[in-house]
């Protein structure tokens, strides 16, 4: 995570909308990519995010708005002259090509010599970890080899933005999590803007600068892994990113950069303004990430509030152990989550434990 | 019971024996005896050896023979060609411009000249193209002077063929047009190739086994075609099928029909493989 801040914008978006009949497929899309950021379009299927991404490639018009790319408006420029590239979520790989073919084929009207573009194609599979494959034909490959293909034909054009499509779904997870680290390394190396679709937060949690969430064609949010993680703008995206406990709460008094809240089983609870987002009228809860509760043993002290609770539920995960816990003599259930170290038993359903938590841990959504 | 292999095959061979004495007798014993036949000595419905090649050699020795086998090669090429190149483009905006749930209503549409005899669409094409038809008539309306194309036997030919076969080549087309992943169109553009391009460069070559499909199955049956001469020719123009014809049925020269059945044959061959070698190429690539 790098900041990117200071960086020039690369993709700009105004008021992005896109129909399709009468579906309302983006609904006001804002916002700004920076130049040489890994940026990734989060969100469940059917929120958006690839007619996002394929507006920006050129595949689809959209209805109203502006797309600049590079300070160009891409209103009248078509997908095969736009400087961008993408890696299609069936890699698309020409099946009556050889891998070498395959890569080379946005060279056809490059000015430089046969000799040159084959070094370039060799050089390009070099990157992608491909060296030696160029003769192959394309469809002896597996669905790793495939998208490294993919990547090096994108990225031999030196395209100022490369858009990546779920390229890591259809891969088993050890693969997914290998090519998760390559994806990085490989944008830091090539220092491209790359535009990642996901639907997988942890993958967009993992691998992005910043990390736009979508919900029915809108942003939910626009931030950086870590904001997006610990002060989620809604309960919805809260629930999308990680797991969260909600506790019903009811306000107190609101006054300057402080919110009172009463919350179910922890109490009285003192908040900075910046934990409680934007008001969107839901009945007000505070939510609270499994990892920031912690099972108190024998006589530990909690460093700032703790509270009474019943062991409801016991899942053991062998590196973490996570706790179902009914809070405070209430029906308010949490999760919360301990790794298993040495010297930390792992307890029992109905064991009666105290629990400690922090109030800057908690986030307010009203 | 554990079944030996031995009785495993012959249980196999029991199974496929019907379809297997079917094939012998209506494919192979007629073509053993054609083949028998075009090396015999005969005449007048006498078929009697010794064996002999006279029937090849008077086949090589009269130009009038090679002209009318070569004939028949070129016009069927050329409907081939005329029907494959008419056909893509219908194929390709079924494939491509018509919504799923339309497509096989299309392809339903394109069947419906076979629900017509073949002899009567034959002579429909009279009332087109012939004298005073619909054609002249329609030109006279600009001014033109009339064509009567019927009355140019070959030309003719070609049109009706290539209209009658138009939909066995629409198919094989359509089918390989539908298996073209739709990404792949995109993918070309993106790597900066325009709609046309594109086509050419990822389309045509991934439809090419479609196309030799369409080919082969528009080609075999057209150089033997015996109908179609007979009736817009009036028999003036022979193709091999009439020559044939006329050595073993008008004639009853069964030797020498046999000869010119089997070169025609090994003509047909000779096209024909080079057709399923050029195919290897493409189907080697699209899995």
């Amino acid at each position: 995570m790098t900041a990117t801040d200071d960086r020039p914008t690369m993709i700009e978006f105004k008021d992005v909308h896109k129909y399709y009949g009468d579906y309302h497929a983006l609904r006001g899309i804002n916002g700004t990519i920076k130049a040489g950021e890994f940026f990734s379009l989060l969100g469940p299927s059917g929120c958006g995010k690839t007619t996002l991404l394929r507006t920006i490639a050129g595949f689809e018009d959209i209805s109203s708005g502006v797309i600049m790319i590079d300070g160009k408006d891409m209103a009248d420029v078509a997908a095969n002259v736009r400087p961008t590239n993408m890696v299609f979520q069936s890699y698309a790989i020409f099946p009556h090509m050889s891998v070498e073919e395959n890569v080379g084929f946005g060279l056809r009207k490059d000015p430089r010599s046969k000799e040159d573009k084959a070094r370039a194609v060799a050089e390009a599979l070099e990157q992608v970890g491909l060296k030696g494959f160029g003769k192959r034909a394309a469809h002896a490959l597996s669905g790793g080899q495939r998208q490294r293909v993919a990547l090096a034909r994108a990225l031999i054009l030196k395209p100022k933005v490369l858009l990546l499509d779920e390229p890591l779904s259809a891969l088993d997870k050890k693969m997914r999590e290998h090519m998760q680290v390559e994806l990085i390394k490989l944008q830091r190396q090539v220092g491209i803007t790359f535009i990642l679709v996901t639907h997988d937060q942890e993958e967009a949690l993992v691998m992005s600068d910043r990390i736009a969430v979508m919900f029915e064609g809108e942003i939910a949010q626009l931030a950086d892994p870590e904001t997006l993680y610990r002060r989620p703008a809604t309960r919805k995206v809260a629930d999308f990113i990680g797991t969260m406990n909600f506790i019903p709460a009811s306000i107190l008094s609101e006054a300057g950069d402080k919110v009172e809240v009463e919350a179910k089983g922890l109490g009285r609870v003192a908040l900075d303004i910046a934990q409680a987002p934007e008001k969107t009228g839901e009945t007000p809860v505070v939510g609270l990430r499994p990892e920031t509760l912690t099972l108190l043993y024998d006589d530990q002290k909690a460093p700032e509030r703790e509270t009474d609770g019943v062991i409801d539920e016991v899942i053991y995960f062998g590196d973490m152990t996570y706790y179902d816990v009914y809070l405070g003599g209430t029906d308010v259930e949490v999760r919360l989550s301990m790794r298993n170290v040495p010297g930390r038993p792992v307890l029992d359903v109905g064991d009666r434990v105290r629990v400690a938590w922090s109030p800057s841990a908690l986030v307010l959504f009203r | 019971m554990a079944q030996t292999p031995r009785s495993e095959a012959r249980t196999g061979l029991k199974l496929i024996s019907p379809t297997a004495i079917y094939v012998i007798l209506l494919l192979a014993v007629p073509l053993a005896t054609v083949l028998v036949y075009s090396v015999m000595t005969g005449g007048r419905g006498i078929v009697s050896f010794p064996l002999t090649f006279e029937n090849y050699a008077e086949l090589w020795s009269k130009s009038v023979y090679g002209y009318i086998m070569l004939k028949s090669l070129l016009v069927a090429l050329v409907v081939t060609a005329a029907t494959v190149i008419l056909a893509y483009p219908v194929a390709y905006f079924v494939s491509f411009h018509v919504k799923p749930e339309r497509k096989s209503l299309w392809l339903f549409l394109i069947t419906i000249p076979f629900w017509t005899s073949y002899i009567i669409r034959v002579s429909l094409w009279f009332v087109i193209l012939g004298f005073g038809g619909v054609l002249d008539s329609t030109l006279a309306v600009v001014g033109l002077q009339p064509l009567n194309l019927a009355s140019y036997s070959i030309l003719s030919i070609i049109i009706v063929l290539a209209h009658a076969y138009a939909p066995f080549a629409v198919l094989p087309i359509f089918v390989s047009l539908e298996k073209v992943d739709r990404s792949l169109l995109e993918a070309g553009q993106d790597l900066g190739e325009s709609r046309w391009v594109t086509f050419l460069r990822v389309t045509l070559p991934l439809s090419m086994p479609g196309v030799i499909a369409a080919a082969l199955i528009v080609f075999i049956p057209t150089v033997g075609d015996y109908v179609t001469p007979e009736l817009v020719g009036d028999g003036k123009e022979p193709m091999i099928a009439n020559l044939i014809e006329t050595q073993l049925l008008k004639l009853q020269n069964f030797p020498q029909g046999s000869a010119f059945a089997v070169a025609s044959m090994l003509m047909v061959g000779i096209v024909s493989v080079a057709f399923v070698l050029w195919n290897r190429r493409f189907i080697g690539g699209s899995k």
